[in-house]
């Protein structure tokens, strides 16, 4: 079958157009998926961990997938940042450093994902990742990470890349999981048929969590939500049918037209914002427990 | 044996990341039985560069499913760690205590149960 991917930014839009080709595509099995790109306007470089993640459950079924009529300008960036090398475009040099170059990491592989960003997160607009923004941008990262490995289920691994834009001195880092989604965890843990979308927003309150086991779990989402609070950043959040944006100090939820599989995170940082990132109040060593 | 035997995490772990749930497993797994033999425990996040509440609440905050709080308030306490960092672990200490206060079953049968409709 021939699928053609309209424009995929860092929206709603962009993810409902994914999940329009993982719907379209739901029923295929050991054929052949060609994803023609000829209507695609615009690709922004970081979806294409979402965009991976979608494949990969596509090919899981036996599918063959290929790429074909990628406008110049989207080929260049998706050559730049490895995503096409996977599907027999040669990689083009990322002189401007501005990259952080597509991945596959496999939820076993945390190390491997630790290696990724101690060399690819230097160099994008943040000169200290020990102090202030960069290391509660790394913390927050991490976090997103460790998530995917507790609660994605994801068989296929985890899917991550990035783009620094220097002018903008904007950073966006996305992490796409091919796994069950927000809602399959919140559903069975609060045994109510919750939607994607509010089930989204009980996973970012602080507090909350699914874990039941020995380890506590509600810290981590809030954490990070506070960090791009403080940056006047933006993270939003697509699983199954919900969408959630946390954009300028305004919070969005809203539900998607199609069926995204697994769950993607983009967390985009103001680089020039270097501010106080102190979580609120201050904490004494002997007033911990 | 000293008074105050010190954990060092860096050692455990192997390097400045502590960024894993597993390796907070580790780190539990040479804390707790210590505070079980009822000695003092100090530790140590010193040369840690990053650390996260995913690895802390496997590390620290599932003592609170194992012990009173003020068995942990009088043999555990923590040294070496930056003041960022000590806001996150108490989040991550008064998040425990409330999460073992209110823990309940996670039931895999639901997501067969409701079906796929939102």
């Amino acid at each position: 079958m021939i699928h053609y991917l309209l424009a995929v930014r860092s929206d709603r839009e962009g993810f409902e157009h994914l999940a329009a080709m993982a719907v379209d595509a739901r029923e295929l099995f050991a054929s052949r998926l060609e994803v023609d790109f000829s209507r695609c306007g615009s690709f922004d470089a970081n979806m294409a961990s979402p965009l991976a993640a979608v494949l990969a459950r596509i090919a899981d079924r036996f599918n063959a997938i290929e790429i074909v009529n990628v406008p110049v300008a989207i080929e260049t960036i998706l050559r730049k940042n490895d995503f096409l090398a996977s599907y027999g475009y040669r990689a083009i040099d990322d002189e401007s450093q501005t990259t952080l170059p597509f991945r596959r990491i496999q939820r076993s592989d945390e190390g491997r994902f630790a290696d990724y960003l101690e060399q690819h997160l230097r160099g994008k607009g943040i000169p200290d990742l020990t102090d202030g923004l960069g290391k509660a941008l790394k913390q927050s990262i991490f976090e997103v990470f460790q998530n995917a490995v507790i609660h994605s289920e994801s068989q296929l691994g985890v899917f991550v890349c990035g783009q620094f834009y220097p002018q903008a001195q904007r950073l966006v880092v996305t992490m796409a999981d091919a796994g069950v989604g927000i809602r399959t965890n919140v559903r069975r843990y609060l045994r109510t048929n919750v939607s994607s979308a509010d089930a989204i927003r009980w996973a970012l309150e602080g507090g909350h969590t699914t874990k039941t086991g020995s380890q506590p779990g509600g810290v981590g989402l809030k954490f990070l939500r506070d960090v791009v609070e403080a940056n006047e950043g933006t993270i939003q959040v697509a699983s199954r049918l919900g969408f959630y944006e946390y954009r300028g100090g305004q919070e969005k939820l809203e539900k998607l037209a199609a069926d995204l599989p697994g769950t993607s995170v983009n967390i985009e940082v103001d680089t020039s914002n270097t501010g106080n990132y102190r979580l609120p109040s201050e904490v004494l060593p002997g007033e911990i427990f | 044996m000293p008074d105050e035997i010190v954990v060092r995490v860096f050692d455990i772990v192997g390097g400045p990341l502590c960024v894993s749930a597993d390796d907070g497993q580790t780190v539990h797994d040479r804390i707790a039985p210590l505070l079980r033999d009822g000695h003092k425990a100090a530790v140590s996040f010193d040369r840690v560069d990053t650390v996260i509440s995913a690895f802390l609440n496997a590390a620290i905050g599932q003592l609170y499913g194992e012990f009173p709080e003020e068995r942990i308030r009088e043999l555990l306490s923590v040294r070496d760690m930056s003041a960022d960092d000590l806001v996150l672990l108490k989040r991550v200490v008064d998040n425990a205590k409330l999460y073992f206060k209110n823990r309940r079953e996670f039931d895999q049968a639901w997501q067969e149960e409701v079906g796929d409709e939102e």
